[in-house]
C-alpha cells in the first residue's frame, strides 16, 4: 500500500480513538447529577444551624415530592413560574403535600437530635401558619427564628 | 482588482448560507418566534439558491457570464439592505429568499471569471468562515451589521464587474450535461448537508450553550477548515475514489465524535472537527473536479454544482430543525432541574445559597427569551472568587447544563453523520463512474 493509504488508515483509527475516549468519559451515560427519588432517604449535611435548617427544609421538600409522585427540584421549581415549570398540581394539593412533609421531617431532626424540643415546638407551628412560598425559599423565616 | 472584489464577493455569498448561525438566538429574541420560524432565515436563502441555480442550468448558456454576475450583485446588494433594515420575521425570509436568488445568478457568472479551481477554494473558504464572521459582526455591533457589512463587499464586486466590461467572457454553447456530474453532484448535496452538522450545530454549541464569545468560538471551529487544508496535500497523493471514500468516512467519524461529546469539552469537539475537516479536505477538491465540466460547460456545471450543494444544506436543516426544536426544550427543562439539584444539594450557607437561587431565576427567565443567560454571574456576584465551595457549586451547575443540552444536539449530529455515510456508499456504489470523470 502507499504510504498516503497508511496515513488515511492512521486518520480513520483516529476516529475509532476519538469514540473510545467519549465511550470512556461516559458518553452514553447520563450526565450527573442523577434526580434522586425522592421516596428514598438520603443523608444530609448536619452540624450548625445553618446546615440543620436546610436539611430539614430539603427533607420536607422530599417528603412533598414523594406525596405528589414527582422529584424535589420539580416542586421547587414549580413555584418560579418564570423558568418555564409549570404546577402540575392545585394550590391546595401542594400546601398540604409540603405541610406534611416539613413536619415529617422536624419530626426526624427533633429524633436525630439535631433540633431541640422547644425549636421543633416553634417550627411546627411555623410550617402550620407561615406560607408556602417563604418556606420554599430556603426557611428564612425558621433560620431568623433560631437568632441566625 | 477585479477578480479579487468578484472573489470577496463569491465567499460572503456562500458564507451567508450559514453566516446568520450565530445571530439566531439573538433574532429568536427579537421576533419572538420558535425554532423552526427562526431556521427559516438560513433555510430561505439556502433554498432560494438551490432552486434559482437548478432553474438557471436551463438556459446559463445564453446569458453573458458578466451580466449573470452584475444581474445577480445588484439584486444581492438590494436584498442584503433589506435584510439590515427588516422589522418582522416575515420580511426578513422574504429578504433572504431575494438575497439567495442574487447569490445564485452571481456564482453562477462568477464561475468564468474566477476560473473553477479559485471560485472552489473561495467558496469552501466563505462557507468555513461565515458562522464565525456572523458571530464577531453580531457581538460587535448587532444582527444587521452581518447585512449591512455586506452591501460594501457586493458594491465593490459590481463596480469591477462592470468596468471590466461584461461581454469579455463568452457565453457557453448549448450541449447537455454529462451524466457523469450526477453522482458527484449527489454526493457533494449529501456532503454539504453531513456540514450542517459541523459548521452550523458546532458552532451554536459552543457559542450558545459552552457560552464562548465568538472569537473564541472561532478559534475552535477553525479546526475544521485548518484541517481541511491540511488534508489537501493527501489528496493529492491518494487515489482519487480511495479520497472520497476515505473523506467520507472521516466526515461521518467526525461527526459521530460530536454526536458523542459527554460534556462541554473543547479538546474533544476540536479532534471532532479536525476529523470532519479532513474528511472534506479529501472528498469535496476531487468530487468537485468530477462535477465540473472545465470545457464549454463550465457555468452551466457550476450551476448545478451550487444547486446541489445548497439543496443539500436545505435538507439536511429541514430534518434538523424540528429535531431541535422537539430536543432542546426537553433537555432545556432537564438541564433546568439538573442544575436545581446541584444548587439545592450544594454544601454552601442560605446567606448564598437563596440569593444566588433568585438571580438564577432571572437568568433563567432571559434564556426563556432567546437570550443566552450567564449561569456564572449569579455566583460571581456573591462571591464564588473568594469561596471555594461557592465556585465549586458553580462550576457543577455548569457542567450539568452544559452536558445535558450538549446532548440535546446528539440526534441532530446523528442525522448529519447519516448524510456522509450514505454519500461514502453513493461513492462505492458509483465508483466507476467517478472514476471516468
Amino acid at each position: 500500500m502507499r504510504p498516503a493509504v497508511w496515513v488515511l488508515v492512521a486518520l480513520l483509527a483516529t476516529v475509532v480513538a476519538l469514540v473510545g475516549v467519549e465511550l470512556g468519559k461516559g458518553a452514553l451515560h447520563e450526565p450527573a447529577p442523577k434526580l434522586a427519588n425522592p421516596c428514598h432517604p438520603r443523608g444530609g449535611r448536619t452540624g450548625g444551624i445553618d446546615a440543620t435548617i436546610q436539611r430539614i427544609v430539603l427533607d420536607g421538600l422530599d417528603g412533598a415530592a414523594c406525596r405528589l409522585h414527582t422529584t424535589r427540584e420539580e416542586l421547587v421549581l414549580s413555584f418560579a413560574p418564570e423558568t418555564g415549570i409549570r404546577r402540575r398540581w392545585d394550590q391546595h394539593t401542594v400546601e398540604v403535600a409540603i405541610r406534611a412533609g416539613m413536619l415529617r421531617s422536624i419530626d426526624e431532626a427533633q429524633r436525630r437530635g439535631d433540633l431541640p424540643d422547644f425549636a421543633a415546638g416553634l417550627a411546627r407551628e411555623l410550617v402550620k401558619r407561615v406560607p408556602i412560598d417563604q418556606l420554599i425559599r430556603g426557611g428564612l423565616s425558621l433560620r431568623g427564628l433560631l437568632g441566625q | 482588482m477585479k477578480r479579487t472584489a468578484v472573489a470577496a464577493a463569491v465567499a460572503i455569498a456562500f458564507a451567508d448560507s450559514s453566516i446568520v448561525v450565530l445571530a439566531l438566538p439573538e433574532l429568536y429574541g427579537r421576533f419572538h418566534t420558535t425554532i423552526t420560524g427562526v431556521s427559516w432565515v438560513i433555510t430561505a436563502y439556502n433554498l432560494a439558491v438551490a432552486l434559482t441555480a437548478f432553474a438557471l442550468v436551463l438556459f446559463a448558456h445564453r446569458v453573458y457570464a458578466g451580466r449573470l454576475l452584475a444581474a445577480g450583485l445588484v439584486v444581492f446588494l438590494v436584498a442584503s439592505i433589506c435584510c439590515a433594515v427588516s422589522e418582522s420575521l416575515a420580511f426578513l425570509i422574504a429578504a433572504r429568499s431575494v438575497q439567495g436568488i442574487g447569490a445564485a445568478l452571481l456564482l453562477a457568472g462568477s464561475l468564468p471569471v474566477l476560473g473553477a479551481r479559485r471560485w472552489t477554494i473561495v467558496g469552501t473558504f466563505g462557507l468555513a468562515v461565515g458562522p464565525a464572521l456572523g458571530g464577531i459582526l453580531t457581538q460587535a455591533f448587532d444582527w444587521r451589521a452581518i447585512f449591512i457589512a455586506q452591501a460594501p463587499v457586493a458594491a465593490l464586486g459590481l463596480v469591477g464587474t462592470i468596468r471590466a466590461h461584461p461581454h469579455e467572457v463568452v457565453d457557453e454553447r448549448p450541449r447537455p450535461l454529462p451524466g457523469r456530474v450526477l453522482p458527484a453532484n449527489t454526493c457533494l448535496a449529501l456532503l454539504f448537508g453531513a456540514l450542517v452538522g459541523a459548521l452550523f450545530l458546532a458552532v451554536l454549541l459552543v457559542i450558545s450553550v459552552w457560552n464562548y464569545s465568538p472569537i473564541g468560538g472561532a478559534f475552535v471551529v477553525s479546526a475544521l477548515p485548518v484541517a481541511a487544508l491540511a488534508a489537501r496535500p493527501l489528496e493529492a497523493r491518494l487515489p482519487r475514489l480511495v479520497a472520497v471514500w476515505g473523506g467520507a468516512a472521516l466526515l461521518a467519524g467526525g461527526l459521530i465524535g460530536l454526536a458523542l461529546l459527554p460534556s462541554a469539552s473543547v479538546w474533544l469537539m476540536v479532534w471532532a472537527l479536525a476529523l470532519c475537516g479532513a474528511g472534506l479536505g479529501l472528498a469535496v477538491p476531487v468530487l468537485s473536479n468530477a462535477a465540473l465540466d472545465l470545457g464549454p460547460g463550465l457555468t452551466r456545471s457550476g450551476t448545478l454544482t451550487v444547486g446541489a450543494r445548497h439543496l443539500g444544506l436545505v435538507l439536511a436543516i429541514a430534518l434538523i430543525a424540528p429535531l431541535l426544536a422537539s430536543k432542546v426544550p426537553a433537555a432545556g427543562d432537564r438541564a433546568l432541574l439538573k442544575g436545581t439539584a446541584v444548587l439545592l444539594d450544594a454544601p454552601i450557607g442560605l446567606d448564598k445559597k437563596v440569593p444566588v437561587a433568585l438571580d438564577l431565576r432571572g437568568a433563567f427567565a432571559q434564556a426563556r427569551a432567546g437570550v443566552t443567560p450567564d449561569l456564572a454571574e449569579p455566583f460571581n456576584k456573591h462571591g464564588a472568587q473568594h469561596d471555594p465551595a461557592l465556585a465549586a457549586a458553580r462550576d457543577k451547575l455548569l457542567g450539568a447544563i452544559e452536558s445535558t443540552i450538549t446532548r440535546a444536539s446528539r440526534s441532530a449530529f446523528f442525522v448529519c453523520a447519516g448524510f456522509a455515510a450514505l454519500a461514502l456508499v453513493l461513492a462505492l456504489a458509483f465508483r466507476r463512474r467517478l472514476e471516468m470523470s
